[in-house]
């Protein structure tokens, strides 16, 4: 007996690599990541990022971008968790992948990093245009910054940008500021307005614009200023996470190590701020920051432990919920202010901020309105760089029974006591009537 | 091949991310601290004997001191391995190896059987790495003992059966039933070679020595090249294990080669710019992250420094960005590609060319001062025809002594991009609101673009606008930048930009609203204005705000394009809602209850009246009857009312509806039974006292 509760659980454990895809909040762990590669020498020339990577207990897996083998599923099921694209000039990618398998890898709640450089392939446009970004269509253009430049002994043309123009997320950034600049040569990209779900994460200064440095310009180049995003991310709907850059060279260890200093100011940074931030939002990336859960939905009535299974108009209920965030080893539980609750139908009639114990726990209190009908009970947690939450639980509101209502009221006493002494009276009438002579 | 060309093309990308393109820095600190970082123990020792070696060679070639708990937990791994019966003919290799630089003991009885040992490999090798590995543990140990006598007895023999392997075009096989043929290999091979004929008691055949030398030069035609000159060896790409790529290939080979050119007497003849050419190869990929590599690459540049072929000189510069207002002096080091010193020597500049034009020189020949304190050959001062801008240098390296020019080696010219910048005056700039149809002037305003400006304009449709500028370098010439932008954005955060265009001097844009409106969107209001100047040349590149201008633009048509929407503030798009609570309905307003009270009271008022009018009336009960039985039927009847009347008591304070009629129903049924009796008691009662 004890010798196959061993196999089951030997056989689960070798199974469950195979079985779990992407992050799911049930098997957060196991990740298995496809890197693609233009060529080998990248393992060696970013090593520092796929060390970092490998150090979280990543399990990387680098293949050459045209390699006839690739497959990012079989029989259905995905091989891996995340795919980085690290193959700026590929064409075609070698075995089954293509623009439509990528899309398809992310719309399955998959993680992505992509990052281009100058003379982009079309093809990784089009991955860039899949994730909701434009890059700059000259092939030969770059981000070049006459005012934000890193300053260089080396490096006459100013399109290595040190940047420090950040999103103001400690979700996305880690909550350690990011001191010195981070340094940038590559295209830029812009992002659509009516999308959403994009964010710069790091945009240009106002200075820059997107050119080739070696012509002559004639007309306004197509993206200019702060609207140039070297850095973005998306958080897709499924809470898949995507970055897109247009420097590969940024990953790179050259960057990682060398030390930077921003034109115009006089602080020389020992490091430039490349490793940090890399590191931050491929922690961002990969779930292990700003992923969330809701576990432990109650509601019942002040006084009470039981869930009802409708309320009356005007009960005093009570409404908790626990929230844990995903901290890359275990669920950590998660401190906002600015979780609210809605009691909803239609419209929200309550809307109301849960108060948190700081240990994850978020409760709140109100009367339910005078309104009966079919509510909702909605937790719609949307903050800047976190998974969405989106909780909704249905539960009736009644009106009064015929028996709730108040019985004695002392504005009726008059005419319950004109009642009485109507039939006092007429108690004393029948014997005055029957009986006097 | 178009994919693998691909490949190289990133490769080179990679290279000239690592460095400005065709600049080579010699080693320098960055190795150094690399080198610790990458060869870290675990635990105290390294995962095998060939990584300790690596990490102890490395370390021994950028003169790091050496961790004495490295060098003799390393002693102890190699002794054990020395000792141990059982270790094969590459651990022996590793081992010894590692000892090359450990310097550990090994008591002569170990080594003894070691050198039997090998003795044995080498006489049943059959495949190239059995050749490899035990020609090269015999040729370490008879470096590392001396009084050992090692030799190999039938080193020509040896030397045929290796041999063997070789391919026509200069490649090896591994062994005589693989096909496959690499420069790997080769590399290999040759360092086997190099190992067998220093073993040799007696002299090898020079005509074998001779067809070897071709087969170097064979190999070196396959050598492939990148666009900055760097050079180097790559295998095809087999799916076998044995690929390399192409940094572990060209190690191996240029390995094999000085070990080769080390010990034959013989010259080479190889050029110098192959050997130049690898040099840039290993330099251009800068650090690697790998600890392969990283021993790759500086065990190579070892190779490359001590070689009996040609020892190639690297030109380095502090900086290639020369500032006119800092007047920086160019300077260039030179050195080896370890960084070590040279003999003597001159750097000339030959040439300056402006970069995109194919003009004639800008500045004559001329040397270089060389400075002792630091090193470096000075070139005080920029010729005056050297303004800003970028050119391509072209310098000339000169050995004083004839003798080193066979040993050291330095292209014939070396080719620099060297950018200048200086600051470039901004000078009669201006901003003017023109009439259109006479091109009178309305409005007319200075700027002062290195300080702030607070312009503010007003134009409408019909009107023009000219912003006007000279921009001069510091010798007097016009500049050009590279960008010249003017911004317009209007309060909604449309923007639009024109570029600006110069004239000689004289940089000018003129906006016509007019042929404008439809690009603004017929938005009329208030524009914001920024001009940007910048160029890599430029010191002091701007971005100012000029003001603002208030345009009045005609409205509309209705099908007059929208402008384009735009990016929302991600910030503002969450955060906290306002917080709603319900309203509930008032609760009907009611009396306060002492009024309730004080009507209660007057309700009673008339039962209390009609009491007191019963007993003015005088009434009495006289007509009660006497008898027992009506008076029992009497009794009976008044509780049964009395009953009622407290039911209608108790159906107010507790009872439901159908409780009240239940017993209702009965107390009715028993009034109706007891009331028809006294009831017709008291008729019959009446009726005979009328009779009467």
């Amino acid at each position: 007996m004890g010798k196959l509760w061993l196999i089951c659980i030997a056989s689960i454990s070798i199974l469950l690599p195979f079985l779990c895809n992407a992050f799911s909040p049930e098997t957060p762990t196991d990740r298995r990541v496809l890197v693609l590669l233009d060529d080998f020498a990248i393992m060696s020339s970013h090593s520092l990022y796929f060390n970092a990577l490998k150090s979280r207990g990543f399990d990387l897996e680098f293949k050459l971008a045209d390699d006839p083998k690739i497959a990012l599923q079989r029989y259905g099921q995905y091989l891996y968790d995340a795919l980085i694209l690290f193959c700026p000039s590929v064409e075609r990618f070698g075995g089954s992948i293509d623009v439509a398998a990528i899309v398809n890898f992310v719309d399955s709640g998959h993680d992505l990093i992509v990052a281009a450089d100058v003379n982009a392939s079309d093809l990784i446009r089009e991955v860039g245009t899949e994730c909701g970004v434009d890059f700059d269509e000259d092939p030969s253009a770059m981000v070049i910054d006459h005012i934000g430049y890193a300053v260089s002994g080396t490096e006459g043309d100013h399109t290595l940008i040190a940047s420090d123009d950040f999103i103001k997320s400690d979700v996305i950034l880690g909550g350690k500021k990011i001191e010195a600049p981070i340094l940038f040569r590559g295209i830029g990209h812009a992002v659509s307005p009516a999308n959403s779900l994009v964010l710069k994460v790091l945009s240009a200064s106002p200075s820059a614009y997107s050119a080739n440095p070696k012509s002559k310009l004639s007309t306004p180049p197509p993206l200019t200023g702060s609207a140039i995003s070297l850095v973005s991310i998306v958080q897709a709907r499924n809470n898949a996470r995507l970055l897109i850059t247009g420097s590969l060279s940024m990953f790179s260890n050259r960057f990682f190590r060398s030390g930077v200093q921003k034109a115009g100011s006089q602080t020389k940074h020992e490091k430039s701020g490349n490793e940090q931030f890399l590191t931050e939002i491929s922690k961002w990336i990969f779930h292990e920051r700003g992923h969330l859960k809701a576990v432990n939905v109650k509601h019942h009535r002040v006084g009470e432990t039981d869930e009802p299974a409708l309320y009356r108009i005007n009960d005093e209920l009570e409404y908790a919920v626990e929230i844990y965030e995903w901290s890359g080893t275990s669920w950590e539980p998660y401190v906002a202010n600015d979780v609210q609750l809605q009691f909803y139908m239609m419209s929200p009639y309550v809307l109301k901020t849960l108060s948190s114990d700081k240990k994850g726990l978020y409760s709140t209190s109100f009367k339910v309105p005078d309104v009966y009908g079919v509510f909702q009970f909605k937790v719609e947690h949307q903050k800047l760089g976190y998974t969405s939450l989106s909780l909704s639980k249905q539960i009736p509101v009644r009106p009064y029974r015929h028996n709730e209502y108040e019985r004695f009221i002392p504005a009726a006493y008059p005419y319950y006591g004109a009642a009485f002494s109507m039939m006092a009276g007429f108690f004393i009438f029948s014997f005055a009537h029957l009986y006097s002579k | 091949m178009a994919r693998r060309l691909a490949g190289f093309l990133v490769l080179l990308l990679v290279v000239s991310i690592c460095e400005a393109a065709f600049l080579f820095q010699p080693i320098s600190d960055s190795h150094r601290s690399a080198a610790l970082e990458l060869f870290t123990p675990d635990h105290g020792s390294f995962k095998s004997l060939e990584e300790t070696y690596e990490a102890l060679r490395t370390f021994q070639i950028l003169g790091i001191e050496k961790k004495p708990d490295l060098t003799a937990t390393a002693c102890r791994s190699i002794s054990e391995t020395v000792g141990s019966s059982s270790s094969t003919a590459k651990d022996l290799f590793y081992a010894l190896k590692a000892n090359s630089i450990a310097e550990c003991k090994i008591d002569k009885k170990a080594s003894k059987g070691i050198i039997s040992r090998l003795n044995a490999a080498v006489s049943g090798a059959s495949s190239l790495l059995d050749f490899y590995y035990s020609v090269g543990g015999l040729v370490l140990i008879k470096d590392q003992s001396s009084e050992a006598d090692v030799h190999l007895a039938d080193a020509e023999g040896v030397f045929r059966s290796v041999k063997a392997f070789s391919q026509s075009d200069g490649r090896w096989r591994y062994s005589s039933n693989n096909p496959e043929s690499s420069a790997f290999a080769a590399g290999i091979a040759l360092e086997t070679l190099a190992g067998i004929v220093s073993l040799a008691s007696s002299e090898i055949d020079q005509s074998l020595i001779s067809t070897l030398k071709n087969d170097i030069i064979k190999l070196f035609d396959s050598i492939e090249k990148y666009d900055d000159g760097a050079l180097y060896f790559d295998d095809k790409l087999v799916d076998g294990h044995e690929y390399q790529g192409p940094l572990s290939t060209t190690s191996s080979v240029l390995r094999g080669l000085t070990a080769f050119a080390a010990v034959t007497a013989e010259n080479l003849n190889l050029p110098g710019d192959k050997m130049l050419g690898l040099a840039k190869f290993f330099l251009g990929i800068c650090v690697p992250g790998d600890a392969k590599d990283f021993f790759n690459q500086i065990d190579s540049l070892a190779c490359l420094e001590s070689n009996r072929v040609s020892i190639p000189l690297i030109l380095s510069f502090p900086s290639t960005v020369l500032s006119l207002t800092r007047k920086d002096s160019l300077k260039v080091g030179v050195s080896t590609v370890l960084g070590s010193e040279v003999p003597s020597l001159t750097v000339k500049l030959v040439g300056a060319f402006s970069s995109g034009s194919k003009d004639a020189s800008l500045v004559e020949s001329q040397e270089l001062d060389f400075d002792k304190a630091s090193g470096l050959h000075i070139l005080n001062g920029l010729p005056k025809s050297i303004d800003v801008g970028s050119y391509t240098f072209v310098f000339e390296v000169v050995l004083h002594e004839p003798e080193h020019e066979e040993v050291y080696f330095m292209g014939s010219q070396t080719k620099v991009p060297i950018s200048v910048t200086g600051l470039i005056k901004v000078e009669n700039s201006e901003i003017a609101v023109l009439d259109s149809d006479l091109g009178s002037i309305e409005s007319q305003k200075k700027l002062d673009l290195a300080g702030k400006n607070a312009i503010s304009l007003s134009a409408n449709h019909l009107q023009k606008l000219r912003l006007s500028f000279q921009l001069t370098t510091p010798h007097g010439r016009s500049f050009k930048p590279h960008q010249a932008f003017l911004k317009l954005r209007h309060e909604s955060k449309v923007e639009h930009i024109f570029v600006v265009g110069n004239s000689g001097k004289q940089f000018e844009i003129v906006l016509n609203f007019l042929g404008l409106v439809e690009k603004f969107f017929y938005l009329s209001g208030k524009y914001d204005m920024e001009l940007t100047i910048g160029d890599a040349a430029m010191e002091n590149s701007l971005l100012v705000a000029i003001g603002h201008i208030e345009l009045d633009l005609p409205e509309a048509p209705e099908k007059a394009p929208r402008p384009p929407p735009q990016p929302v503030d991600p910030y503002s798009r969450y955060g906290p809602k306002a917080e709603i609570t319900h309203i509930f309905r008032a609760p009907e307003k009611r009396p306060p209850q002492g009024l309730s009270l004080a009507f209660l009271g007057l309700t009673i008022l008339p039962l209390l009246g009609f009491l007191i009018g019963l007993l003015r009336l005088g009434v009495n009960l006289k007509n009660f009857p006497t008898k027992p039985v009506p008076a029992t039927f009497a009794v009976l009847f008044h509780v049964g009312i009395g009953a009622v009347l407290l039911l209608y008591v108790f159906f107010w304070v507790k009872l439901d509806l159908f409780q009240t009629l239940k017993l209702l129903g009965f107390l009715g049924v028993f009034l109706v039974f007891v009331g028809h009796r006294i009831l017709s008691h008291l008729a019959a009662a009446s009726a005979k006292l009328k009779s009467a």
